[in-house]
């Protein structure tokens, strides 16, 4: 008996060939996180799925299950393809480095909606021409924060005092922000007004990209602290960081 | 189960190193060139050998080649002032299918793919401006995959050329000739749209 269809709206992380004509898709979903889908002849035959299976593609995906986890993709309806990301190649490396992040940091099988709408409105403001280091910064803050890796930012994560206009260090392997008094020599220097901007960051909803304007040095000291943080919780460095390091 | 059998068992497992190549259709391969006549399975095994020793890329253009430079870059015909960029020598041969170009190649081994860390410096773009440098080429067209890899290759050579006194072109795309429009995906379609033109009337 044919089993009964399902109907998921994924955005599409990577594809992988497979066999002769086949493609295994690397999916994050709302309800299921991350997935993996089998889309058989999708090389061959553009009717089923056409451009619906590229890499940063928004669709509803028809499915049912198929061998072990992997689901067998009936059909897709395109619901976005960020077809802007191609004409800039630094905002398509950003919009790579996203994805990888998500495939790096997720298990896959867990819901996942407030990831899944986090990445669906990074990938439109990509698309809509929006300044790739912000959304650089905004994304790679917000699935820290979503999984729960954040780091003390606006008091001393060793004697938990509250920075008032002090000058202050970051060490991740101490837990975040630090006094000058509990770093002694560890730590780098980091402006409060760097936290502080995280910090305020993290309060305003995790799927809005429009009206932030970070200053350069904000953006410098944002990414050293962001990826100290990342480099301690990633199984591997981000291939797609060599890429934006070329450009 | 095909311990007993070494033989047959290196020849499956050589095969299913080949791209598109599983274990059953290695082992039904297999069988098929034991079944085949001496004769012919020789002449494969020495058309492999052959093809192994005596094709390399051409070092003009990187095209497979059976000498230094391909037939491609000699033939005195070829309009030397375009120079159409091509992912893989397949690209290159679906194009030279459609006898609608008579320019000159420059294939790329690949594509820039952020996702996989291919970078600029892993593919013959340094031999490519090289080539602009050196040769007398006018306009360079962008024959790269319609795909994010192609999208963005093309992207950053574009880029690249910038300042140079150059034409370039990016190969249109769209609804594939003598298709139905209701059976073209929304993608394409939406790309059709945006890249739509006006109709000359002469």
């Amino acid at each position: 008996m044919t089993r009964p269809s399902q109907r998921s709206e994924a955005l599409v992380l990577r594809y992988t060939d497979y066999g002769e004509a086949d493609r295994i898709l690397t999916l994050l979903t709302a309800e299921y996180g991350l997935q993996k889908g089998f889309a058989g002849a999708a090389r061959k035959s553009r009717k089923r799925f056409g451009a619906t299976i590229e890499p940063f593609t928004r669709a509803v995906f028809s499915w049912r299950d198929g061998r072990g986890q992997l689901w067998s993709l009936q059909d897709a309806d395109l619901v976005a393809a960020h077809f802007g990301l191609r004409n800039d190649i630094k905002r398509l490396a950003v919009a790579s480095y996203g994805v990888e992040l998500v495939e790096l940091l997720l298990h896959e099988g867990e819901a996942q909606p407030l990831i899944y709408a986090l990445m669906c409105s990074f990938l439109s403001f990509l698309d809509q021409q929006g300044n790739p280091e912000t959304a650089r910064l905004l994304v790679e803050l917000r699935l820290i924060y979503l999984l729960g890796y954040v780091p003390h930012l606006l008091h001393c994560s060793e004697c938990l005092r509250i920075f008032h206009a002090e000058p202050i260090r970051f060490d991740i392997a101490r837990g975040g922000s630090l006094c000058l008094d509990c770093a002694g020599r560890t730590g780098v220097d980091i402006a409060l007004g760097t936290v502080g901007s995280l910090s305020r960051t993290l309060k305003v909803a995790h799927d809005q990209f429009q009206g932030f304007q970070f200053g350069r040095k904000t953006l410098q000291e944002a990414q050293f602290i962001l990826s100290q943080v990342l480099d301690s919780v990633l199984p591997r460095e981000p291939k797609s960081l060599k890429f934006l390091a070329q450009l | 189960m095909l311990g007993s059998l070494p033989t047959f068992a290196r020849l499956e497992a050589e095969l299913s190193k080949l791209p598109g190549i599983g274990g059953k259709t290695a082992a039904r391969l297999a069988f098929h060139l034991l079944r085949t006549n001496e004769h012919d399975v020789t002449a494969l095994a020495d058309a492999l050998l052959e093809m192994r020793r005596n094709v390399r890329f051409c070092r003009r253009c990187f095209h497979i080649a059976e000498s230094d430079v391909c037939g491609i870059c000699t033939q005195d015909s070829r309009d030397k002032q375009r120079l159409c960029v091509v992912q893989e020598p397949q690209d290159l041969l679906a194009i030279e299918r459609c006898r609608a170009y008579n320019g000159l190649y420059h294939v790329l081994h690949g594509a820039l793919s952020p996702l996989d860390g291919i970078g600029p410096d892993d593919l013959k773009i340094a031999q490519l401006m090289e080539r602009l440098d050196r040769e007398p080429i006018e306009e360079l067209i962008l024959a790269t995959n319609f795909t994010v890899e192609g999208e963005a290759t093309a992207l950053y050579l574009a880029h690249l050329c910038k300042e140079r006194k150059l034409r370039v072109t990016r190969l249109a795309h769209g609804i594939p000739s003598g298709s139905d429009l209701e059976y073209i995906d929304a993608g394409t379609v939406q790309q059709a749209v945006d890249g739509r033109r006006e109709l000359q009337f002469k």
